[in-house]
Protein backbone atom coordinates (compact mmCIF):
# COMPACT_ATOMS: atom_id res chain seq x y z
CA UNK A 1 0.00 0.00 0.00
CA UNK A 2 2.81 2.40 0.91
CA UNK A 3 4.52 1.49 -2.36
CA UNK A 4 1.40 2.49 -4.34
CA UNK A 5 1.16 5.79 -2.47
CA UNK A 6 4.85 6.46 -3.14
CA UNK A 7 4.32 5.88 -6.87
CA UNK A 8 1.29 8.19 -6.87
CA UNK A 9 3.25 10.97 -5.13
CA UNK A 10 6.19 10.68 -7.52
CA UNK A 11 3.86 10.64 -10.54
CA UNK A 12 2.14 13.78 -9.28
CA UNK A 13 5.48 15.56 -8.79
CA UNK A 14 6.58 14.61 -12.31
CA UNK A 15 3.29 15.85 -13.70
CA UNK A 16 3.39 19.27 -12.06
CA UNK A 17 7.09 20.20 -12.35
CA UNK A 18 9.22 20.84 -15.42
CA UNK A 19 11.44 17.89 -16.23
CA UNK A 20 14.84 19.56 -15.92
CA UNK A 21 14.07 21.50 -12.77
CA UNK A 22 14.38 18.78 -10.14
CA UNK A 23 16.15 15.56 -9.08
CA UNK A 24 14.20 12.88 -7.30
CA UNK A 25 15.18 9.65 -5.55
CA UNK A 26 13.52 7.41 -3.03
CA UNK A 27 15.03 5.16 -0.41
CA UNK A 28 14.16 2.72 2.32
CA UNK A 29 15.55 3.36 5.77
CA UNK A 30 17.00 0.56 7.93
CA UNK A 31 13.50 -0.36 9.10
CA UNK A 32 11.88 -0.42 5.65
CA UNK A 33 10.15 2.99 5.77
CA UNK A 34 9.96 4.99 2.55
CA UNK A 35 11.59 8.41 2.25
CA UNK A 36 11.59 10.52 -0.89
CA UNK A 37 14.39 13.04 -1.48
CA UNK A 38 13.68 15.83 -3.93
CA UNK A 39 16.03 18.61 -4.98
CA UNK A 40 14.43 21.66 -6.59
CA UNK A 41 16.39 23.98 -8.87
CA UNK A 42 13.72 26.66 -8.92
CA UNK A 43 12.78 27.87 -5.44
CA UNK A 44 9.29 28.87 -6.60
CA UNK A 45 8.41 25.22 -7.22
CA UNK A 46 8.10 24.67 -3.47
CA UNK A 47 4.60 26.12 -3.78
CA UNK A 48 3.65 23.33 -6.20
CA UNK A 49 5.09 20.73 -3.83
CA UNK A 50 3.17 22.20 -0.88
CA UNK A 51 -0.02 22.00 -2.94
CA UNK A 52 0.66 18.36 -3.81
CA UNK A 53 1.20 17.54 -0.12
CA UNK A 54 -2.02 19.34 0.76
CA UNK A 55 -3.94 17.44 -1.94
CA UNK A 56 -2.70 14.16 -0.47
CA UNK A 57 -3.82 15.28 3.02
CA UNK A 58 -0.23 15.63 4.26
CA UNK A 59 1.44 18.13 6.57
CA UNK A 60 4.66 20.02 7.07
CA UNK A 61 6.73 18.34 9.78
CA UNK A 62 9.61 20.80 9.94
CA UNK A 63 11.95 22.85 7.75
CA UNK A 64 15.70 22.72 8.39
CA UNK A 65 17.87 25.63 7.28
CA UNK A 66 21.63 25.70 7.04
CA UNK A 67 24.36 27.81 5.49
CA UNK A 68 26.29 26.48 2.51
CA UNK A 69 29.18 28.64 1.31
CA UNK A 70 27.61 32.07 0.70
CA UNK A 71 23.92 31.13 0.63
CA UNK A 72 21.27 29.29 2.62
CA UNK A 73 19.74 25.91 1.95
CA UNK A 74 16.31 24.84 3.18
CA UNK A 75 15.26 21.22 3.61
CA UNK A 76 11.49 20.81 3.90
CA UNK A 77 10.38 17.65 5.67
CA UNK A 78 6.80 16.88 4.63
CA UNK A 79 4.74 13.89 5.70
CA UNK A 80 2.11 12.10 3.64
CA UNK A 81 0.58 9.26 5.65
CA UNK A 82 3.90 8.06 7.07
CA UNK A 83 5.96 8.67 3.92
CA UNK A 84 8.51 11.41 4.46
CA UNK A 85 9.16 13.78 1.57
CA UNK A 86 12.40 15.75 2.00
CA UNK A 87 12.68 18.71 -0.37
CA UNK A 88 15.96 20.59 -0.71
CA UNK A 89 15.90 24.15 -2.03
CA UNK A 90 18.96 26.39 -2.41
CA UNK A 91 18.26 30.09 -1.90
CA UNK A 92 20.69 32.12 -3.97
CA UNK A 93 18.76 35.36 -3.41
CA UNK A 94 18.10 34.63 0.28
CA UNK A 95 14.36 34.78 -0.35
CA UNK A 96 11.64 32.13 -0.30
CA UNK A 97 7.88 32.01 -0.79
CA UNK A 98 5.92 31.06 2.31
CA UNK A 99 4.01 27.78 2.12
CA UNK A 100 1.95 28.63 5.23
CA UNK A 101 -1.05 29.86 3.17
CA UNK A 102 -1.19 26.32 1.75
CA UNK A 103 0.04 24.26 4.71
CA UNK A 104 -0.79 25.91 8.01
CA UNK A 105 1.52 23.47 9.80
CA UNK A 106 4.53 25.34 8.36
CA UNK A 107 3.68 28.55 10.26
CA UNK A 108 6.11 28.31 13.17
CA UNK A 109 9.03 26.73 11.39
CA UNK A 110 9.02 29.40 8.65
CA UNK A 111 9.03 32.15 11.24
CA UNK A 112 11.86 30.38 13.02
CA UNK A 113 14.24 30.23 10.03
CA UNK A 114 13.30 33.82 9.21
CA UNK A 115 14.48 35.08 12.58
CA UNK A 116 17.37 32.68 13.12
CA UNK A 117 18.94 32.86 9.65
CA UNK A 118 17.57 36.15 8.32
CA UNK A 119 15.97 34.51 5.28
CA UNK A 120 13.39 36.75 3.56
CA UNK A 121 9.93 35.24 3.62
CA UNK A 122 7.32 36.29 1.06
CA UNK A 123 3.56 36.29 1.75
CA UNK A 124 3.59 34.79 5.23
CA UNK A 125 0.18 35.50 6.81
CA UNK A 126 1.60 36.09 10.28
CA UNK A 127 5.27 37.15 10.04
CA UNK A 128 5.58 38.02 13.73
CA UNK A 129 8.66 37.00 15.70
CA UNK A 130 8.46 33.47 17.10
CA UNK A 131 11.07 33.11 19.83
CA UNK A 132 13.31 36.17 19.65
CA UNK A 133 12.39 39.65 20.76
CA UNK A 134 11.93 42.39 18.12
CA UNK A 135 15.01 44.16 19.48
CA UNK A 136 17.26 41.27 18.40
CA UNK A 137 18.41 41.37 14.78
CA UNK A 138 17.38 38.62 12.36
CA UNK A 139 19.98 36.04 11.40
CA UNK A 140 21.17 35.79 14.97
CA UNK A 141 22.24 32.15 14.78
CA UNK A 142 25.49 33.19 13.15
CA UNK A 143 26.39 35.65 15.91
CA UNK A 144 27.48 35.54 19.53
CA UNK A 145 24.60 36.38 21.85
CA UNK A 146 24.72 36.63 25.67
CA UNK A 147 22.24 34.30 27.39
CA UNK A 148 20.43 37.05 29.31
CA UNK A 149 19.65 38.87 26.06
CA UNK A 150 18.61 35.70 24.24
CA UNK A 151 16.23 34.87 27.08
CA UNK A 152 14.36 38.10 26.48
CA UNK A 153 15.82 39.59 29.63
CA UNK A 154 14.23 36.89 31.78
CA UNK A 155 17.40 36.67 33.87
CA UNK A 156 17.40 40.39 34.69
CA UNK A 157 14.86 43.04 35.68
CA UNK A 158 14.57 44.44 32.12
CA UNK A 159 11.73 42.10 31.18
CA UNK A 160 9.62 43.17 34.15
CA UNK A 161 10.17 46.81 33.33
CA UNK A 162 8.99 46.14 29.79
CA UNK A 163 5.85 44.30 30.92
CA UNK A 164 5.07 47.05 33.39
CA UNK A 165 5.32 49.73 30.71
CA UNK A 166 3.17 47.73 28.26
CA UNK A 167 0.51 47.05 30.88
CA UNK A 168 -0.32 50.73 31.07
CA UNK A 169 -0.42 50.90 27.29
CA UNK A 170 -3.12 48.20 27.29
CA UNK A 171 -5.20 50.11 29.83
CA UNK A 172 -5.04 53.26 27.74
CA UNK A 173 -6.31 51.38 24.69
CA UNK A 174 -9.37 50.22 26.57
CA UNK B 1 -22.54 45.86 26.22
CA UNK B 2 -20.12 43.87 28.31
CA UNK B 3 -16.53 44.97 28.47
CA UNK B 4 -13.61 42.86 27.35
CA UNK B 5 -10.98 42.52 30.06
CA UNK B 6 -7.38 41.63 29.30
CA UNK B 7 -5.66 39.25 31.68
CA UNK B 8 -1.94 38.55 31.41
CA UNK B 9 -0.71 35.20 32.73
CA UNK B 10 3.01 34.54 32.88
CA UNK B 11 5.73 34.42 31.81
CA UNK B 12 6.43 33.36 35.39
CA UNK B 13 3.30 32.38 37.22
CA UNK B 14 2.41 29.95 39.96
CA UNK B 15 -0.09 28.21 37.68
CA UNK B 16 2.48 27.60 34.96
CA UNK B 17 5.12 24.92 35.06
CA UNK B 18 7.31 26.62 32.48
CA UNK B 19 7.67 30.20 31.23
CA UNK B 20 5.12 31.31 28.65
CA UNK B 21 3.23 34.58 28.39
CA UNK B 22 -0.52 34.40 27.75
CA UNK B 23 -2.62 37.44 26.97
CA UNK B 24 -6.21 36.46 27.50
CA UNK B 25 -9.23 38.58 26.54
CA UNK B 26 -12.27 37.68 28.59
CA UNK B 27 -15.85 38.79 28.36
CA UNK B 28 -17.77 37.94 31.50
CA UNK B 29 -16.41 34.49 32.38
CA UNK B 30 -15.57 33.19 28.97
CA UNK B 31 -12.39 33.59 26.96
CA UNK B 32 -12.79 35.54 23.73
CA UNK B 33 -9.26 35.45 22.41
CA UNK B 34 -5.84 34.27 23.44
CA UNK B 35 -2.40 35.43 22.40
CA UNK B 36 0.79 33.65 23.34
CA UNK B 37 4.33 34.96 23.44
CA UNK B 38 7.22 32.49 23.48
CA UNK B 39 10.96 32.67 23.66
CA UNK B 40 11.74 32.90 27.36
CA UNK B 41 13.80 29.72 27.43
CA UNK B 42 15.42 29.79 24.00
CA UNK B 43 18.96 28.63 24.74
CA UNK B 44 20.47 27.98 21.32
CA UNK B 45 21.01 24.25 21.93
CA UNK B 46 20.94 23.56 18.17
CA UNK B 47 23.96 25.79 17.73
CA UNK B 48 25.67 24.09 20.67
CA UNK B 49 25.02 20.65 19.13
CA UNK B 50 27.08 21.65 16.09
CA UNK B 51 30.09 22.39 18.35
CA UNK B 52 30.05 18.90 19.92
CA UNK B 53 31.17 15.56 18.55
CA UNK B 54 28.81 12.64 17.96
CA UNK B 55 29.35 11.12 21.40
CA UNK B 56 29.07 14.41 23.27
CA UNK B 57 25.77 15.00 21.50
CA UNK B 58 24.35 11.86 23.14
CA UNK B 59 24.71 13.64 26.46
CA UNK B 60 23.49 16.98 25.14
CA UNK B 61 20.37 15.70 23.37
CA UNK B 62 19.26 13.80 26.47
CA UNK B 63 19.15 17.13 28.26
CA UNK B 64 16.91 18.97 25.81
CA UNK B 65 13.82 17.76 27.64
CA UNK B 66 13.28 15.97 30.92
CA UNK B 67 10.09 13.93 30.57
CA UNK B 68 10.86 12.70 27.05
CA UNK B 69 14.63 12.75 27.59
CA UNK B 70 15.07 9.19 26.33
CA UNK B 71 13.51 9.93 22.94
CA UNK B 72 16.04 12.58 22.00
CA UNK B 73 19.19 10.41 22.03
CA UNK B 74 17.05 7.53 20.70
CA UNK B 75 16.04 9.48 17.58
CA UNK B 76 19.46 11.09 17.25
CA UNK B 77 21.29 7.73 17.22
CA UNK B 78 18.87 6.44 14.60
CA UNK B 79 19.86 9.34 12.33
CA UNK B 80 23.57 8.71 12.91
CA UNK B 81 23.16 4.97 12.32
CA UNK B 82 21.33 5.66 9.09
CA UNK B 83 24.22 7.75 7.78
CA UNK B 84 26.74 5.12 8.92
CA UNK B 85 24.44 2.37 7.57
CA UNK B 86 24.63 0.30 10.75
CA UNK B 87 21.61 -1.51 12.11
CA UNK B 88 21.98 -2.46 15.78
CA UNK B 89 21.31 -6.02 16.94
CA UNK B 90 17.74 -7.10 17.63
CA UNK B 91 18.51 -7.30 21.33
CA UNK B 92 19.58 -3.65 21.34
CA UNK B 93 16.44 -2.62 19.44
CA UNK B 94 14.21 -4.45 21.92
CA UNK B 95 16.03 -2.88 24.83
CA UNK B 96 15.54 0.54 23.27
CA UNK B 97 11.81 -0.12 23.19
CA UNK B 98 11.78 -1.23 26.84
CA UNK B 99 13.51 1.98 27.94
CA UNK B 100 11.24 4.12 25.79
CA UNK B 101 7.99 2.57 26.94
CA UNK B 102 8.99 2.81 30.60
CA UNK B 103 9.61 6.49 29.97
CA UNK B 104 6.24 6.85 28.24
CA UNK B 105 4.37 5.38 31.22
CA UNK B 106 6.16 7.75 33.60
CA UNK B 107 5.56 10.77 31.36
CA UNK B 108 1.87 10.11 30.78
CA UNK B 109 1.19 9.43 34.44
CA UNK B 110 2.90 12.66 35.40
CA UNK B 111 0.73 14.64 32.99
CA UNK B 112 -2.42 12.86 34.17
CA UNK B 113 -1.66 13.53 37.80
CA UNK B 114 -1.21 17.21 36.91
CA UNK B 115 -4.69 17.10 35.40
CA UNK B 116 -6.08 15.80 38.69
CA UNK B 117 -4.23 18.60 40.48
CA UNK B 118 -5.68 21.25 38.15
CA UNK B 119 -9.25 20.06 38.55
CA UNK B 120 -8.76 20.22 42.31
CA UNK B 121 -8.89 16.47 42.97
CA UNK B 122 -5.77 16.22 45.08
CA UNK B 123 -6.21 12.73 46.47
CA UNK B 124 -6.36 11.46 42.89
CA UNK B 125 -3.21 13.38 42.07
CA UNK B 126 -1.26 11.85 44.94
CA UNK B 127 -2.61 8.40 44.12
CA UNK B 128 -1.45 8.73 40.50
CA UNK B 129 1.95 10.01 41.56
CA UNK B 130 2.29 7.19 44.05
CA UNK B 131 1.58 4.60 41.37
CA UNK B 132 4.03 6.40 39.06
CA UNK B 133 6.67 5.96 41.74
CA UNK B 134 6.80 2.27 40.80
CA UNK B 135 7.97 3.27 37.33
CA UNK B 136 10.48 5.67 38.83
CA UNK B 137 11.79 2.78 40.97
CA UNK B 138 12.20 0.65 37.86
CA UNK B 139 14.15 3.45 36.17
CA UNK B 140 16.38 3.95 39.19
CA UNK B 141 17.05 0.23 39.63
CA UNK B 142 17.76 -0.63 36.00
CA UNK B 143 19.27 2.57 34.58
CA UNK B 144 20.51 4.13 37.82
CA UNK B 145 18.65 7.39 37.42
CA UNK B 146 15.10 8.62 37.86
CA UNK B 147 15.03 10.97 34.87
CA UNK B 148 17.88 10.75 32.34
CA UNK B 149 18.33 7.05 31.72
CA UNK B 150 21.25 7.28 29.29
CA UNK B 151 20.04 4.06 27.68
CA UNK B 152 21.09 4.73 24.07
CA UNK B 153 24.48 4.90 22.46
CA UNK B 154 25.72 4.83 18.87
CA UNK B 155 25.08 1.36 17.37
CA UNK B 156 23.28 0.00 20.42
CA UNK B 157 22.38 0.52 24.03
CA UNK B 158 24.48 1.18 27.12
CA UNK B 159 22.71 -1.32 29.37
CA UNK B 160 21.80 -4.98 29.40
CA UNK B 161 19.32 -6.88 31.56
CA UNK B 162 19.86 -10.30 33.14
CA UNK B 163 17.15 -12.69 34.30
CA UNK B 164 17.04 -11.23 37.77
CA UNK B 165 16.49 -7.71 36.40
CA UNK B 166 13.79 -8.91 33.99
CA UNK B 167 11.99 -10.62 36.89
CA UNK B 168 12.26 -7.42 38.90
CA UNK B 169 10.68 -5.31 36.12
CA UNK B 170 7.88 -7.85 35.62
CA UNK B 171 7.23 -8.02 39.36
CA UNK B 172 6.92 -4.25 39.61
CA UNK B 173 4.67 -4.08 36.54
CA UNK B 174 2.41 -6.63 38.18
CA UNK B 175 2.15 -4.26 41.12
CA UNK B 176 1.53 -1.28 38.85
CA UNK B 177 -1.17 -2.65 36.58
CA UNK B 178 -4.01 -3.14 39.11
CA UNK B 179 -3.29 0.33 40.46
CA UNK B 180 -3.47 1.78 36.94
CA UNK B 181 -6.80 0.01 36.37
CA UNK B 182 -8.20 1.41 39.58
CA UNK B 183 -7.04 4.99 38.94
CA UNK B 184 -8.07 4.87 35.28
CA UNK B 185 -11.60 4.05 36.33
CA UNK B 186 -11.70 7.24 38.42
CA UNK B 187 -10.42 9.40 35.53
CA UNK B 188 -12.92 7.83 33.14
CA UNK B 189 -16.02 7.83 35.35
CA UNK B 190 -15.66 10.23 38.26
CA UNK B 191 -18.18 13.08 38.21
CA UNK B 192 -15.72 15.84 39.12
CA UNK B 193 -13.15 14.82 36.52
CA UNK B 194 -15.79 14.44 33.83
CA UNK B 195 -17.42 17.76 34.67
CA UNK B 196 -14.10 19.56 34.25
CA UNK B 197 -12.87 17.72 31.15
CA UNK B 198 -15.81 16.65 28.99
CA UNK B 199 -16.59 19.10 26.21
CA UNK B 200 -13.75 21.36 27.41
CA UNK B 201 -11.01 22.56 25.05
CA UNK B 202 -12.35 20.91 21.93
CA UNK B 203 -10.02 20.51 18.96
CA UNK B 204 -12.11 19.39 15.97
CA UNK B 205 -10.74 16.76 13.58
CA UNK B 206 -10.37 19.24 10.69
CA UNK B 207 -8.33 21.66 12.81
CA UNK B 208 -6.13 18.85 14.08
CA UNK B 209 -5.36 17.88 10.49
CA UNK B 210 -4.83 21.46 9.35
CA UNK B 211 -2.44 22.33 12.19
CA UNK B 212 -0.49 19.08 11.86
CA UNK B 213 -0.73 18.28 15.57
CA UNK B 214 0.87 15.07 16.83
CA UNK B 215 0.73 12.56 19.66
CA UNK B 216 -2.18 12.15 22.07
CA UNK B 217 -3.36 15.66 21.12
CA UNK B 218 -3.96 14.44 17.54
CA UNK B 219 -5.25 11.01 18.54
CA UNK B 220 -7.76 12.59 20.94
CA UNK B 221 -9.23 14.34 17.88
CA UNK B 222 -9.33 11.22 15.73
CA UNK B 223 -6.10 11.83 13.78
CA UNK B 224 -3.94 8.70 13.77
CA UNK B 225 -0.32 9.63 13.23
CA UNK B 226 1.46 7.44 15.76
CA UNK B 227 4.96 7.10 14.26
CA UNK B 228 5.33 3.66 15.88
CA UNK B 229 2.55 2.46 13.57
CA UNK B 230 2.83 4.77 10.54
CA UNK B 231 6.60 4.45 10.12
CA UNK B 232 7.78 1.71 12.52
CA UNK B 233 11.32 1.87 13.89
CA UNK B 234 13.42 -0.16 16.36
CA UNK B 235 11.35 -3.25 17.24
CA UNK B 236 7.89 -1.72 16.83
CA UNK B 237 7.20 -3.52 13.55
CA UNK B 238 7.35 -6.81 15.49
CA UNK B 239 5.80 -5.64 18.76
CA UNK B 240 2.86 -3.87 17.09
CA UNK B 241 1.51 -1.13 19.36
CA UNK B 242 -2.28 -0.82 19.46
CA UNK B 243 -4.06 1.92 17.54
CA UNK B 244 -5.51 4.15 20.25
CA UNK B 245 -7.87 6.83 19.10
CA UNK B 246 -10.73 8.97 20.47
CA UNK B 247 -13.05 11.13 18.41
CA UNK B 248 -14.39 13.95 20.60
CA UNK B 249 -11.26 16.12 20.68
CA UNK B 250 -11.82 17.40 24.22
CA UNK B 251 -9.61 17.21 27.32
CA UNK B 252 -11.48 14.06 28.36
CA UNK B 253 -10.57 12.33 25.06
CA UNK B 254 -6.91 13.22 25.39
CA UNK B 255 -6.97 11.91 28.97
CA UNK B 256 -8.49 8.65 27.78
CA UNK B 257 -5.89 8.28 25.03
CA UNK B 258 -3.06 8.76 27.53
CA UNK B 259 -4.43 6.20 29.99
CA UNK B 260 -5.01 3.62 27.31
CA UNK B 261 -1.47 4.22 26.07
CA UNK B 262 -0.15 3.63 29.59
CA UNK B 263 -1.90 0.24 29.54
CA UNK B 264 -0.54 -0.57 26.09
CA UNK B 265 2.99 0.47 27.08
CA UNK B 266 2.87 -1.95 30.01
CA UNK B 267 1.84 -4.67 27.55
CA UNK B 268 4.69 -3.70 25.18
CA UNK B 269 7.32 -3.78 27.94
CA UNK B 270 6.18 -7.26 28.97
CA UNK B 271 6.13 -8.47 25.37
CA UNK B 272 9.57 -7.02 24.62
CA UNK B 273 11.07 -8.63 27.72
CA UNK B 274 9.39 -11.96 26.99
CA UNK B 275 10.65 -12.06 23.39
CA UNK B 276 14.03 -10.46 24.13
CA UNK B 277 16.46 -11.87 21.51
CA UNK B 278 20.00 -12.93 22.41
CA UNK B 279 23.02 -11.05 21.14
CA UNK B 280 25.35 -8.13 21.72
CA UNK B 281 23.95 -4.86 22.97
CA UNK B 282 26.41 -2.65 21.12
CA UNK B 283 28.08 -3.28 17.77
CA UNK B 284 30.94 -0.80 17.45
CA UNK B 285 32.63 1.27 20.11
CA UNK B 286 33.73 4.02 17.73
CA UNK B 287 31.78 3.83 14.48
CA UNK B 288 32.96 5.81 11.45
CA UNK B 289 30.40 8.45 10.47
CA UNK B 290 30.77 9.31 6.77
CA UNK B 291 29.39 12.39 5.02
CA UNK B 292 25.67 12.24 4.39
CA UNK B 293 22.28 13.36 5.55
CA UNK B 294 19.44 11.54 7.27
CA UNK B 295 16.07 12.10 8.85
CA UNK B 296 14.72 9.93 11.65
CA UNK B 297 11.47 10.00 13.57
CA UNK B 298 10.12 8.49 16.74
CA UNK B 299 6.99 8.69 18.84
CA UNK B 300 7.83 10.54 22.05
CA UNK B 301 5.22 10.56 24.86
CA UNK B 302 3.91 13.90 23.53
CA UNK B 303 3.99 12.94 19.86
CA UNK B 304 6.24 12.83 16.85
CA UNK B 305 9.89 13.77 17.33
CA UNK B 306 12.04 14.31 14.24
CA UNK B 307 15.80 14.71 13.82
CA UNK B 308 17.56 15.97 10.71
CA UNK B 309 21.30 15.37 10.62
CA UNK B 310 23.83 16.42 8.02
CA UNK B 311 27.44 15.31 8.31
CA UNK B 312 30.59 16.07 6.31
CA UNK B 313 32.87 13.22 7.38
CA UNK B 314 34.26 15.09 10.39
CA UNK B 315 33.61 14.31 14.06
CA UNK B 316 30.89 16.95 14.49
CA UNK B 317 27.54 17.39 12.76
CA UNK B 318 27.49 19.98 9.99
CA UNK B 319 23.86 20.67 10.80
CA UNK B 320 21.53 19.12 13.31
CA UNK B 321 17.93 20.13 13.68
CA UNK B 322 15.11 18.61 15.64
CA UNK B 323 11.46 19.32 16.25
CA UNK B 324 9.59 18.31 19.34
CA UNK B 325 5.86 17.47 19.45
CA UNK B 326 4.83 20.52 21.49
CA UNK B 327 6.14 22.74 18.67
CA UNK B 328 3.21 21.56 16.54
CA UNK B 329 0.62 21.21 19.30
CA UNK B 330 1.10 24.77 20.55
CA UNK B 331 -0.97 26.50 17.85
CA UNK B 332 -3.92 24.22 18.62
CA UNK B 333 -4.37 26.13 21.91
CA UNK B 334 -5.69 29.06 19.86
CA UNK B 335 -8.49 26.76 18.73
CA UNK B 336 -9.04 25.00 22.06
CA UNK B 337 -9.08 27.90 24.52
CA UNK B 338 -11.54 30.53 23.12
CA UNK B 339 -15.12 29.95 24.22
CA UNK B 340 -14.13 28.24 27.47
CA UNK B 341 -14.19 29.57 31.01
CA UNK B 342 -11.09 31.28 32.37
CA UNK B 343 -10.77 28.57 35.04
CA UNK B 344 -10.43 25.95 32.31
CA UNK B 345 -7.43 27.58 30.65
CA UNK B 346 -4.89 25.78 32.84
CA UNK B 347 -6.67 22.43 32.34
CA UNK B 348 -6.67 22.88 28.55
CA UNK B 349 -3.06 24.06 28.55
CA UNK B 350 -2.04 20.94 30.47
CA UNK B 351 -3.99 18.68 28.11
CA UNK B 352 -1.50 19.16 25.24
CA UNK B 353 1.20 18.06 27.73
CA UNK B 354 3.29 21.16 26.95
CA UNK B 355 7.05 21.18 27.13
CA UNK B 356 8.36 24.65 26.52
CA UNK B 357 12.04 24.08 27.21
CA UNK B 358 12.36 21.56 24.40
CA UNK B 359 10.11 23.54 22.04
CA UNK B 360 12.34 26.59 22.22
CA UNK B 361 15.61 24.70 22.65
Amino acid sequence: MKETLKRKIIAEIKERLDKDKYDIKDELDLYGNIQIWLKLYDRKDILHIAQIVKDFGGRCVIISAYKKDDHHVLVYHLDIDGILLNVEVELFDNTVDSITPILKSADWTEREFKEMFGIKLLNHPNPKRLFLDESIAEGILGEYMPLSQAMNGAATCSMWEKIESERHKDEQNN
Amino acid sequence: MSKITKIPIGPFHIGLEEPIYFKIDIEGESVKNVDMINGFVHRGIEYLAMQKNFFQNLILTERVCSLCSNNHPFTYVMAVEKIANIKPTKRALYLRVVADEVKRVASHMFNLSMLAHLVGFHTLMTQTMEAREIVQDIKESIWGNRMDMSANTLTGVKYDVDKEQIDYILKRLKELEPQVDEIMDVYFNNKIVKARTKGVGVLPYEDALRLGVTGPTARGSGVMNDVRIKAPYAAYDELKPKIIIEKDGDVYSRTKVRWREVKDSIRLIRLALKNLPQGKVVLQKRPHIPAGEAVSRSEAPRGELIYYLKTNGLQKPERMRWRVPTYMNWESLRVMIPGNKLTDVAVIFNSIDPCISCTER
